[in-house]
């Protein structure tokens, strides 16, 4: 038992070795950004230009390298591949003078810059991205100015290009700019976007959406669906929905623009046909459309087919009569009506006396 | 409450046979009492909607209206990117904007009386506007704009009047110096003035059906079948 534990903290002390040995031979090394496409030279440490070096790039030998560049050592063109560790030692002793990490990128160009409101009137977030990649760590910095004032911005946890913004106030007709900077080390680009209020706000797609068939109708369906969760106050600020549908087997949509109710019933729908049904909302004033939610199938109600059993008489069961069961059903439902005809006579008086109430109002 | 008992009494004495006739008598009669209530309310929902479609079509109207006059005040302005600055005097032009928390605690009252301010202002404006612009079909085009205008301020204070408040002030706030027209003078300022008055028109309008959505909903809207089972809850039916 001892001994395993003991073996076992060997192999971790080991590891732990290891691991600050490489950290360590790291360490001293710094990091020098290139543009791609340019002619870079590395400098070994501060030895003057008689020194004699030996390059190595992740523990390899350099190759085609000229015997007279002394302490520097030049890449021409530089492209991706020569991303890596150089070291740098001294001849004819092998001591270690130099490490450079070498990573080469572009400059950052202009950002692209997309603000919504998906959250109208609370406020709105920002997305951006850069139309050419840099291949080095690149930082971004954003600022949002309404009319005089600086507006606090709030990156975003978990998505890096992205930032949320609260709004001062609503019905404003000044004019919101954002001004996104991207910097690293080879340089710094601004890209900015200036819109209205209005036309940002964009809902998320509508949830929740479940069509049932109704018993008893062979061409509904009932359609029903929440708001988006982020839209704040749906009572305040409503949403009005578009619905579309069509049965799987063809390619041409129905459509149907809602107010503000969450609910409507297919009443057109082909029988026994699956259906492929989605909604989309909007502010009932401003913005713009939202995606269509997720889409949902759903099969309008059929009635259960008759059960039909067929008899079949040999000679030797010619004796035996076996009694049809067709529409087993049918024949309670009359004796039902016909043995209830006084209890009706007095519901639909009863109803008629309600229906001239309600004509009167 | 003497409607209450009268219903109690005919159920009791006629009931059986008679009870749903009872029944339809007593509700006639209670909704004879209740039609005067009914009307009060029913109109001023009736006039808030036509109010509140009255802002929509406004808002469309003014949309190709203000395409037509940017493209007559040339570039800058007609470039969809392009916002100059606000004239020294657009402090008296009103503005739409303000804070959610203000906006929603805003009473019918105020809410409306700014409403209709706002436009009293901004068709002064326009009127102005009108009056110095140079090329007659727009400025046919701007006119029969307002008075389009004219009939929201007269639907705003029919709103108010059927909710029982009193009809708004005439407005005696003077209209900026340079919006009254002075012909062959095209200067920069007074584009700019031209630019705003518009840019204002349109973001009251958004506005307002947004304030009219919300007077809709915070008015009780009367349903007849409400009433009628509210007239008398302690009574059930017998038939």
């Amino acid at each position: 038992m001892a001994n395993i534990v003991t073996s076992a903290c060997c192999v971790v002390l080991a590891a732990v070795v290891v691991v600050y040995a490489q950290r360590r031979s790291q360490q001293g090394a710094r990091i020098q950004y290139e543009k791609i496409g340019s002619d870079v030279t590395m400098q070994c440490g501060t030895l003057g230009s008689e020194a004699s070096v030996t390059w190595k790039v992740n523990g390899t030998d350099v190759e085609n390298r000229r015997e007279d560049d002394g302490p520097r050592l030049a890449l021409k063109q530089v492209d991706l591949s020569v991303n890596g560790l150089y070291s740098c030692f001294q001849n004819p002793t092998g001591e270690l003078k130099d490490q450079i990490i070498l990573r080469v990128g572009n400059p950052p160009k202009e950002p692209i810059v997309t603000c919504r409101s998906n959250t109208y009137p609370k406020g709105f977030y920002c997305s951006w991205h850069l139309p050419h990649p840099t291949y080095i760590p690149t930082e971004f910095e954003v600022s949002v100015r309404h009319g005089l004032q600086d507006l606090q911005v709030q990156k975003d946890p978990i998505h890096k290009n992205r930032c949320h913004v609260k709004l001062p106030e609503i019905f404003s007709n000044n004019k919101y700019r954002v001004n996104v900077t991207a910097t690293n080390a080879l340089g710094n680009a601004s890209g900015f976007l200036a819109f209205d209020e209005i036309s940002i706000v964009k809902p998320d797609p509508p949830e929740k959406v479940v069509a049932n068939p109704i018993p008893g109708n062979p061409r509904k369906l009932e359609v029903t669906w929440n708001s988006p969760s982020t839209w704040p106050d749906v009572e305040t600020f409503p949403l009005k929905y578009f619905l579309r549908y069509r049965p799987l087997i063809l390619d041409t949509w129905q459509h149907m623009e809602l107010s503000d109710s969450t609910s409507y019933t297919i009443t057109d729908a082909y029988a026994g046909k699956e259906y492929i049904i989605q909604v989309a909302a909007k502010d009932t004033e401003i913005g713009t459309w939202s995606d269509w939610s997720v889409a949902i199938h759903a099969t309008p109600w059929i009635e259960e087919p008759k059960q039909i059993i067929i008899t079949t008489t040999t000679e030797a069961d010619e004796n035996e009569t076996t009694p049809s069961q067709a529409s087993p059903s049918a024949k309670p439902q009359v004796g039902d009506t016909l043995g209830s005809s006084s209890a009706a006579l007095t519901l639909s008086a009863n109803l008629f006396i309600t229906c001239i109430i309600v004509l009167i109002i | 409450m003497s409607l209450c008992l009268f219903l109690f009494f005919s159920l009791f004495i006629l009931s059986g046979h008679y009870g749903p006739l009872a029944v339809l008598l007593a509700t006639l009669l209670h909704t004879l009492r209740v039609s005067a209530f009914n009307v009060t309310d029913a109109s001023s929902a009736t006039a808030i909607q036509r109010t509140y479609e009255l802002t929509k079509y406004l808002e469309h109207q003014l949309s190709t209206l203000t395409v037509s006059y940017l493209t007559y005040l040339g570039p800058p302005f007609n470039d969809p990117d392009f916002t100059p600055p606000r004239p020294n005097n657009s402090a008296s032009l009103p503005s739409a904007a303000t804070r959610l928390d203000l906006w929603k605690g805003l009473d019918n009252r105020l809410r409306l009386s700014e409403n209709h301010r706002a436009y009293s202002i901004l068709l002064g404006a326009l009127k102005g506007l009108a009056a110095g612009t140079l090329c007659p079909s727009l400025q046919r085009s701007l006119q029969h704009f307002c008075t389009g205008l004219h009939g929201l301020l007269v639907s705003i204070a029919g709103v108010m009047t059927s909710l029982g408040y009193p009809p708004p002030l005439p407005s005696g706030e003077d209209i900026p110096n340079y919006f009254t027209p002075k012909p062959g003078s095209f200067d920069f300022s007074r584009k700019m003035g031209g630019f705003w008055v518009l840019k204002e028109l349109q973001t009251w309008l958004w506005r307002s059906a947004k304030d009219f959505n919300r007077l809709k909903k915070k008015l009780p809207i009367p349903r007849r079948r409400t009433h009628m089972f509210i007239a008398c809850p302690g009574i059930p039916f017998h038939w």
